[in-house]
Formats: structure tokens, sequence, C-alpha cells
């Protein structure tokens, strides 16, 4: 356990020391020059003369170069001096913190919504397993959570904006002097956050549900509400390292809703830091979002200990039983999604997507059945031909995220600070310095996602791996002389990759949307193409005037999110006996001992 | 049973009450400044980037919200007038006399010294980067007597009063100037406004001042918030949350009553740069056939609703005297010399814009289509502009998308002519470098301002159309959103000048 933990400390230290180095060296590994930065930042149309640009370079001293520069830095880093900002030389660590207390607060109100919504959708789900009734599926398709899911927080925060605060006049538009200012952020945050948690652990809850004891305690006429609690605690566990993931998702990267509602947070104060190079800055809240996930990862481990106590230890975690019970209908959801999806796509292919020919921000009629955007082009056809890019280019970026996270989850106390890191860098450093390193590029924007986006992937695996070696049948194939590499592809792997499989599905709509969103860098296609995330991009500055422009691909990756979960659960319903059973175990372990002389 | 849930409860408990008791920003109302029926409440583009310091961009914020002043101002000409100097003169051909107001207080209580003045100016050319005015100009100022400022520069300057006129040379209290360089411009002004409190980049607040020299302000005090977001900006103004609001963009204010938006023409404008130094359009005819392509009536309907001016020029109506000087023969003959088109059919180009101005990428999409009509093969790169600045200055496209600036603090427009059409000009995005077209900067930079430096500007800006080097697309205007409930808010095509001493706030 202290070796565990000295493992995991090192490994903090080392992914943290990493960030700051890279983040120290950044302008020196692009061709961008930092006293060019600064002196936009400065003075935006000046023009930069050599002068200009050697005073700059005078007055920060950059003519030593990077190492004298990133070792001035460390130098007071090291005494608890995270120096003064390249751009307005307000010293750094009074402005972190400022906005880390914003964020926090901010991250607190989310928390509620997204608790709320959680509770929401487990209830249901609770409700029928304890009635006896289809154990083991989480009942409906998941798709509410998947759509919920789908909403970019930006979207909600617009609409939100719109509805609430101008036509209903119950919240103040924008600012932070009060709680009344918390509300619209934090349900434009926690909506889709809840979801996420709210679909993880609805699925934790319904296999938790299928464990012997829980009939036990149903037989025993054990009051509903205990067994009810019981359940959840025991699918607690292998959810919290994903909570603690949100928790730090909500704190640093809500950068998106931050702007909508000019509030002072730690996601914009490091999105301009990353955008002026101010590298102080950018280093100081790199180092503040690091140190939240590192709380929240430990919180989690913690947590995760406690509620699993002894039984981690002792090999007793309980085993599901295997799932027999195919719903009847499960594919009406997915077969709904798709056909709707196809019939979008079929009807749009025909029509071009580029062409200005109709009037612009038109409503849906006849001849334009999706409306037109803002320079007049075919929506239809341009949600069609975006379909593929979209789409393709966000699962492949899933797959690989999907195998490297289950590569490193599998060695989770090494992993553990690289995994933190990866989540609590808003993806904008991803993309800084992929953009930094390669230059713009198409591919660059899929590089950047895949750099960070295996960190929850990674979480969940470490979580379910640990698990499942501690479900007594595992714990006995060692014994039975079953090698290691064995016991991981034929046991460990083949138990997790269906909650894997179902969690990855969640994430395509985010991770669609993440490919977009590093488009400002150069990275990623180019306009005109019509991938989704530039559809809603180009469609938010009119979310009122023409909300079908944005709910056009909003919709779009509401049905390929329901699709994809909606599949991935009905195909777990189909073969029930891709999980390893106790009763299967329980043959081959009575195998063995006959051959046992 | 649950220890768990119980000591997360309590560290849930614990925590909430801690972020509600400190985490929101303070309160924008400040307590002692009348009651709030008197304040004018403003909602502003940008949040401060240099902790507003005078000698940056933030400048144009104290000088918004008159808490800062400089010795000279514009008149709506452009022409220089005065401010905290009541006159000057020019003592030789490099030295200019600027006599002092002598009435003047800092609203920290000290007076208004040459002294003073001679620091602030010395202090600014060496600030870093120095003021953008202050370009290429060798600047030295020294206390002459009590009452007077002597500026002089290396070579003879024409422009020094208006150069003086720059929100970046504001003048401010000595206890402003702190010793590790930073400017802190809270309670150390000389305008009708006192700066109060900044709340970092959420908001700001100003209280009248009761010791202005000049009249006194009309309301009791001005709260600002920044609001970046142009949706969350536009509900202000239909909330009735803020009385006056900044940059409203052209998609949003349809959804405003008519009477609350007023659009103000901006020195500003959208223009094509050509790479006349590599790729297609190194061949003049084939630069002809980008210009013909162009339709600029379409860019105005499409991306800006009609909220702009399609471009005759490099210079638009914002300086009214250029449309009149290009019915000079000499400029319709420059005009009428260029090169026929050169047939384009597939001639594959690069269209950089970037993102910051919502609207470019929407133009770039029309010039896109407009320009593949004529036959161009077009591929769009478009990013934040700080991710792609140094690409377009290295000629890295074919053609760049860029609303510019053109006439910077002096409200004269050669300096923007020199830096992006002069052989060393250092924002050449066109990679331009013509003897004829040099020879013309050098001569309207060398005359006083006035009809001859006109009409000198007006034949450097024919001979770089001549060259179609670039092809101007339209002029932005700015729409200023004010509420029913105030009066003589100021629209600066500058964006110098907002809420003045004749603002004033009444029943909505």
């Amino acid at each position: 356990m202290t070796t565990g933990a000295g493992i995991t400390a090192l490994s903090r230290v080392v992914a943290g020391a990493g960030v700051v180095f890279v983040v120290g060296v950044l302008p020196w590994l692009s061709r961008r020059s930092p006293e060019l930065a600064v002196l936009r930042a400065r003075s935006a149309e000046q023009e930069a003369t050599p002068a200009a640009l050697a005073s700059v370079r005078a007055e920060l001293g950059f003519d030593d170069g990077p190492w004298a520069v990133f070792g001035r830095w460390l130098a007071g880093a090291l005494t608890g001096d995270l120096g003064t900002s390249w751009v307005s030389g307000a010293p750094v660590l009074p402005a972190v913190l400022a906005g880390l207390g914003v964020s926090l607060t901010l991250m607190a109100f989310a928390l509620a919504v997204a608790a709320g919504i959680s509770a929401l959708l487990v209830a249901p789900v609770l409700r029928r397993v304890l009635r006896g009734g289809g154990a083991g599926t989480t009942g409906g398709s998941g798709a509410t959570a998947a759509a919920l899911t789908a909403l970019p927080e930006f979207l909600l925060a617009a609409f939100l904006l719109v509805i609430v605060a101008v036509w209903l006049g119950w919240a103040p538009p924008y600012g932070w002097a009060g709680p009344q200012h918390a509300v619209l952020p934090a349900l434009a945050l926690g909506v889709p956050a809840g979801g996420l948690v709210g679909r993880l652990l609805a699925e934790s809850v319904a296999a938790a549900a299928t464990e012997p004891w829980v009939g036990t305690w149903q037989t025993a006429r054990l009051s509903r509400a205990r067994t009810a609690a019981a359940v959840v605690r025991r699918a607690l566990p292998g959810v919290l390292p994903q909570i603690g993931l949100v928790l730090v998702g909500l704190t640093g990267a809500a950068v998106a809703v931050e702007e909508v509602f000019a509030i002072p947070g730690l996601g914009r104060t490091t999105l301009g830091a990353a955008s002026t190079l101010d590298l102080p800055l950018l280093q100081g809240g790199a180092l503040a979002l690091l140190a939240v996930a590192a709380v929240a990862g430990s919180c989690a481990a913690a947590a995760r200990r406690l509620v699993l106590g002894a039984a981690l230890r002792t090999g007793d975690v309980p085993v599901p039983s295997v799932q027999t019970s195919a719903r009847r209908g499960r594919f009406v959801v997915p077969g709904t999604a798709g056909a709707l999806l196809l019939a979008v796509v079929v009807a749009g292919l025909g029509r071009d997507p580029y062409t200005s020919a109709h009037p612009r921000l038109a409503p849906p009629s006849a001849s334009l059945p999706l409306g037109s955007d803002a320079v007049g082009r075919d929506l239809l056809a341009r949600v069609a031909h975006g379909a593929l890019p979209t789409v393709g280019v966000a699962l492949a970026v899933l797959a690989a995220t999907l195998a490297v996270g289950v590569l490193l989850g599998l060695a989770p106390r090494v992993s553990t600070g690289l995994a933190e890191v990866a989540n609590a860098a808003p993806p904008v450093l991803a993309g800084l310095v992929v953009a930094a390193v390669l230059g713009p590029s198409a591919g660059g924007a899929a590089l950047g996602v895949a750099l960070v986006g295996w960190a929850p992937f990674a979480a969940h695996t470490a979580a379910l791996v640990s698990e499942i070696r501690a479900q007594p049948h595992v714990r006995l194939l060692p014994v039975l002389g079953v090698g290691p590499v064995r016991t991981l592809f034929r046991h460990v792997l083949p138990a997790a990759a269906g909650p894997l499989v179902r969690h990855a599905a969640l994430r395509l709509p985010g991770t669609a949307l993440a490919l977009a969103a590093l488009g400002f860098l150069g990275l990623g296609t180019q306009p005109p193409s019509p991938e989704w995330g530039r559809l809603l991009a180009d469609g938010m500055p009119y979310v009122e005037r023409a909300p079908w422009a944005v709910l056009a691909p909003a919709g779009m990756l509401v049905l390929i999110a329901v699709l994809a979960v909606s599949l991935a659960a009905a195909t777990r319903a189909r073969r029930p006996g891709s999980r390893p059973s106790c009763p299967d175990s329980g043959r081959k372990l009575a195998e063995t001992a006959a051959r046992t002389p | 049973m649950f220890p768990i849930r119980r000591a997360s409860a309590a560290l849930a408990l614990g925590t909430s009450v801690l972020l509600l008791s400190g985490c929101f920003a303070a309160s924008g109302t400040a307590e002692g400044g009348g009651d709030a029926g008197d304040r004018v409440s403003v909602a502003m583009l940008l949040p401060p980037r240099s902790g507003l310091s005078p000698f940056s961009d933030d400048a144009f914020k104290l000088s918004r919200w008159r808490t800062a002043e400089t010795l000279v101002q514009l008149d709506a000409a452009g022409d220089a007038q005065p401010m905290l100097a009541t006159g000057w003169s020019r003592v030789d051909p490099t030295t200019w006399r600027f006599e002092l107001r002598d009435d003047v207080t800092f609203h920290d209580g000290t007076p208004l010294s040459a002294g003073q003045v001679a620091d602030v100016l010395t202090r600014a050319t060496r600030a870093s980067p120095p003021p953008r005015i202050l370009d290429g100009v060798e600047l030295t100022a020294t206390p002459d007597g009590e009452d007077a400022v002597l500026v002089s520069t290396a070579v003879a300057d024409p422009l020094v009063p208006q150069r003086l006129s720059s929100p970046q040379l504001s003048v401010l209290a000595p206890d402003a100037y702190g010793p590790d360089g930073r400017v802190d411009p809270a309670g150390h002004g000389t305008g009708p406004f006192r700066l109060t409190d900044v709340q970092g980049t959420a908001g700001a607040t100003l209280d009248r001042y009761d010791g202005y020299w000049g009249e006194p302000a009309g309301v009791a005090g001005i709260d600002v918030s920044f609001v970046p977001d142009g949706t969350a900006r536009t509900a202000a103004l239909r909330t009735g949350t803020a009385d006056v609001v900044e940059a409203i963009p052209p998609g949003q204010a349809p959804l405003v009553d008519d009477e609350l938006v007023h659009e103000v023409p901006m020195p500003r404008t959208n223009t094509l740069y050509l790479n006349t130094d590599r790729g297609p359009f190194a061949d003049p005819a084939v630069r002809a056939a980008a210009r013909e392509a162009l339709d600029r009536a379409a860019l105005v309907a499409g991306a800006y609703e009609g909220r702009a001016d399609a471009a005759e020029g490099l210079l638009g109506p914002a300086l009214p005297w250029a449309a009149g000087l290009r019915d000079d023969p000499a400029y319709t003959a420059a005009l009428e010399n260029r090169p026929e088109p050169a047939p384009v059919d597939g001639v594959p180009i690069t269209l950089g814009t970037f993102t910051d101005r919502a609207e470019l990428p929407e133009v770039a999409v029309l010039l896109e289509q407009q320009l593949e009509a004529a036959g161009f093969v077009v591929t769009q790169d478009v990013r934040e502009y700080s991710a792609i600045e140094a690409d377009a200055l290295d000629g890295a496209f074919d053609a760049f998308i860029l609303s510019r600036a053109t006439v910077l603090d002096s409200g004269d427009p050669v300096a923007y002519l020199a830096s992006d059409f002069g052989c060393a000009g250092g924002f050449n995005l066109s990679q331009f470098c013509d003897p004829g077209v040099q020879a013309a900067l050098d001569e309207a930079a060398g005359l006083e301002a006035g009809p001859e430096r006109r009409a000198a500007t007006s034949r450097a800006e024919a001979a770089v159309l001549g060259a179609d080097a670039a092809v101007p697309l339209l002029h932005e205007r700015v729409i200023q959103g004010e509420s029913a409930r105030v009066d003589g808010v100021a629209r600066d095509p500058r964006e110098r000048d907002l809420i003045t001493t004749g603002t004033g706030v009444g029943a909505p």
C-alpha cells in the first residue's frame, strides 16, 4: 500500500513537472515568438517593429533563451513564487487563486445539478431491479442519458441565456456577484455531466443488482430502501473515479460557459494565457488544475477504498450472475435513431452543401427541410455531408483512446499522474503543443484530442480491473496454474470490455465536438467543410433568430449518441455469455481439481 | 451505516459555506456614489489585458470612462483641441511648447505639474512596447518652468499635437507609477470620473470626481462589466442590465429595438491582401481577375446584414475627405491603367483569415464562392489571429482577409498605408514593394497636416489600388447599444470616448 501510494505520488510529480516544462518551452517549440504574443496582448494593432519587439524581449529577459527563462521560473516556483504575468506584470498566484475560487464555486453548483440529474436517471433503474424485473439490464436503452450527454455545454448556455434570462427574466444574463448568477452556468455544466455520471451509475447499479446477495437480501425480506442503499453503495466504486474526473472537468474545462456568462474563472484565465503565450500565468493555471485533479483523484480513490473496504483486500468482491434477460424490443430505440440518421443522410447527400444560393437563415420549409445557415447554405445537405467525416474521425479517435486507456489503466499506479494531467489539462493545451510541434494540419486535431482523451478510459479500466481481480474466481486462477497473461486476456479484460465499450459510446458526441473545438489553432479540417462541430459554431451567433441552424447539428449529435449507447446496450443483452460467470469458473475449478492428483 | 456519506456530506457543507461566503466577485455598485438610479452601467467587449496600464490597449478604456486625460484631444475632424494643455506652439522645427492648464488636480489631490507631465511622457517612451503612436518617433519631454512642457523630436514632426492625444499618453499622478513598472490608474487620473475599484476581468467601478477642472459629470458614477460574449452583451441591453453596450454583433442587432442601436462608421477596412511576391497573384493580371470577381454588395448584405459600407477605396466614410479626392483625374487614371484580368480557370489559391472577428469567417465563405465562380480553386485556412499572424506576415497565403484600422491614434492614415504597403512596412501582408508607391508614401509622410497631406495620401492610395496589391472589401460599422434611460453617450468612431460629462440618465 505504501509503495503503491509512493509510486502514485511520484507519478503525479513527474507528470506535473512534465506539463510545467512543456509549457515552459512552448514558444521555442513552435515558431511563435513570445515577444510578439506579449506585444499583441498589450497592443493589438501595433506594428511589430524590431524596436518594439526588442523592448519586450529585454523587459522579460527572453534573450537568455528558454533554459534561463524556465530556470528563473522554477527557482521562484520552488520557493512558492509563481512569478508575474508577462502581459500584465501582475503576480500570478493571486490571479490563479481568485480564478480557482470562482471555478470551484461554480463546480460546486454544477455538481449539485449533476447529482440531481444522475439521481433522476438512476432511480427508475433501481426501482425496476428491486422489483425483480430485468435485473442486469439498465432497463432503458440509456437514450435519455445519452441525449443529455450529447448536449454541448455552450449550446445549453446560449439557450438558457436567451430563454431564462432574456425571455423570462428569471435570472441575470451574466456576471458573478452572487448565487443567482450561478444558476444558469451550473445548469449548462451540470446537465451533460449528470447525464454521463447517471448513465455510468445506472449501468453499474444494474450489474450490482444481479449479484447473488441481492436475491438473498430480498428473500430475507430486508426493507427495499436498505437493499437499494446497499446496491447503490455496491455500484459506486466502479464509477467514483469517473465522478472525480467529471469534477475536474467541471473546474477546468468550463471555458465556454465562463465565456458566455462572463464568469472570471480559472478556465478563462488559462485559455487567455494560452492564446497570449503568457507562460507564467499558463503554468500557474495548469498547476492549479493539476492540484485540483490530484485532490479529486485521491478523494475518489480513498472513497472507493472505504466503500469496497475489506472485500477488495480479501478477494470477496461479489460477482454479477449470468444475464439472460434479453429484453424484447431492445432494438426499437437504436433502430429508430439509426433510421432517422440514415434518412437525413440519404436525403441530404444528393444536395449541394457549399453553395450559398439560398436565402440566409431561412426557416425549415418544403424545399429546405432543415432550413439554411447564416450564409444561405442548405443545412440538410451540410449535416448529411458532415456525417461521415464527423462520426468517422470521432470513432477512430475513440478507438485509439480506448486502446491507450485500457493499456495504461492496467498499470494504474504508474499512470495515475499521467491520467490526471491528461484529464485536467485543458484540451486546448494539448492542441497548442500539437500545433507547436507539427504545425497546423488536418490530423492535428485528432492527435490533440487523442493525447488527452484516454484518461477517463484509463481510470475506468483501473477501477473495473481492480474489482474483477478481487473476485474469488479470478483470485483462484493462479492457484489453478493459469498464467497472468491468460488471466488478463481470458478473464479480466473480457469482463471489463462491455462497460468500457458502452462508456466509449457515451463519449462519442463529446469527442466530435472536441475535435471541432481545436479548429481555431488551424488543427482539423478547414472551412467550408461541413463537420457538425463547425456547423454548431457557425450557428451559435444566430441561436435565437435561427435556432434550426444549431438544432440540426445538435440533433444529429443527439441521434448518434442515442444510437451508439442504445446499440451498445442492446448487443450486451444479446450476448449474455460474454461475461465470465461464477458457474463457469466453478466448473473449471472442478475440472482442474479433478485432474489434480 | 454510511460513514463516507456522512463525511462527504460534512465536507460538502463546509466547502459550500466557504465558497458561498468568499468566492463571488464584489458587487459592481459602489457605496457613497449616489443611489443606483444616477449611475450608468456599461457592458464592454474586452476585459482589461494589462491591468489597465495606460501604456497598453487598456488606455482606451481609461479614455472611454473619462478617468484619465491627455494633453490634447481630437475633434470630430481629427484636429487637435485643448485638454490638459490649453495651447501649444512650434518653437522650432523639432520642438513644440505646450502650456498646461493650471487648475487641474489628480484624483488623489496632488496638483498637475510640468515636471509630472514630462516624467509621464518620458516613461511612455521607455515602456515596452512603446506606445504605437510613437512608432519611429524619438521624443523627449522636459519641463519649461512650472506651467509648460517642451516636447522635441529627433526629426521634424508635423503631427506632435495629434500624437499627444493618444490615450496611451494619458497623464496620471506620480503615485500611479510603481517601482516594478506597473501602472495603477485607480484614483490617479484627472478626469471627471474617478476609478475607485477594479474587479479583475469582471468589472470596474467609477464615481464622479467633484474636483474636476471642467464641467462636472452629469451622472454619479459608472459601473462597468466586461462581457466578451455577443449574445450576453445584447441580452444586457434587452433585459436592462446595462445602459450602454459596446459592439453588438450585426447578427444580434435585429433582436433589439431599433431605437436602441446606433451604428457608427469605423475607420476600419476589411481588405483582401493579395500576395504580390509568390504564387498566382505575383501576376498582376491574375490579381485583376480576383478584383473583378468580387461582389461587395453580397458581402455587405450577407455577412453584415447591410450594417457595413461597400468599399470604394482603402479609406472609408470615417474619413469623409477621402471620397471627394477620388474624382481627381490622376486618381481615376491610376485605376484605369490597371491590367486586364487573365483567365484563371483552375488556378489554385489559399485564402487565410481569422476567427477573432466573427464576421470574417462568413466573409471568407462568401468570398470563396465568388472567387470560385471566376475560376479560382480556393482552399481556406481560418485560425485564431494569434495562431495565424506569423504565417500571414511571412506570406504563407496567396490571399488574406484582414480587418485593419486605417487611422491609428493620430487620426492620420499615412502610417497605416506605409506599414501595409511600404517596402519596409511591418504589416506588409501583400509582400508588396513598388518604387512609385513608396515615393508617394514618402511624400505624404513629410507634409504638414492639411489639404496637401490629404491629397498626397489620396495619390498613395491610388497607387496601391492601381497595382492591385490589395482589394478593399468593405468598411465596418460598430453597433452601440444605448438604453432608453440614457442620453448624451458619445458615439466615437475612434473608440476613445463613450461616457462623457454630458452623459445623463433619466426615467426609462
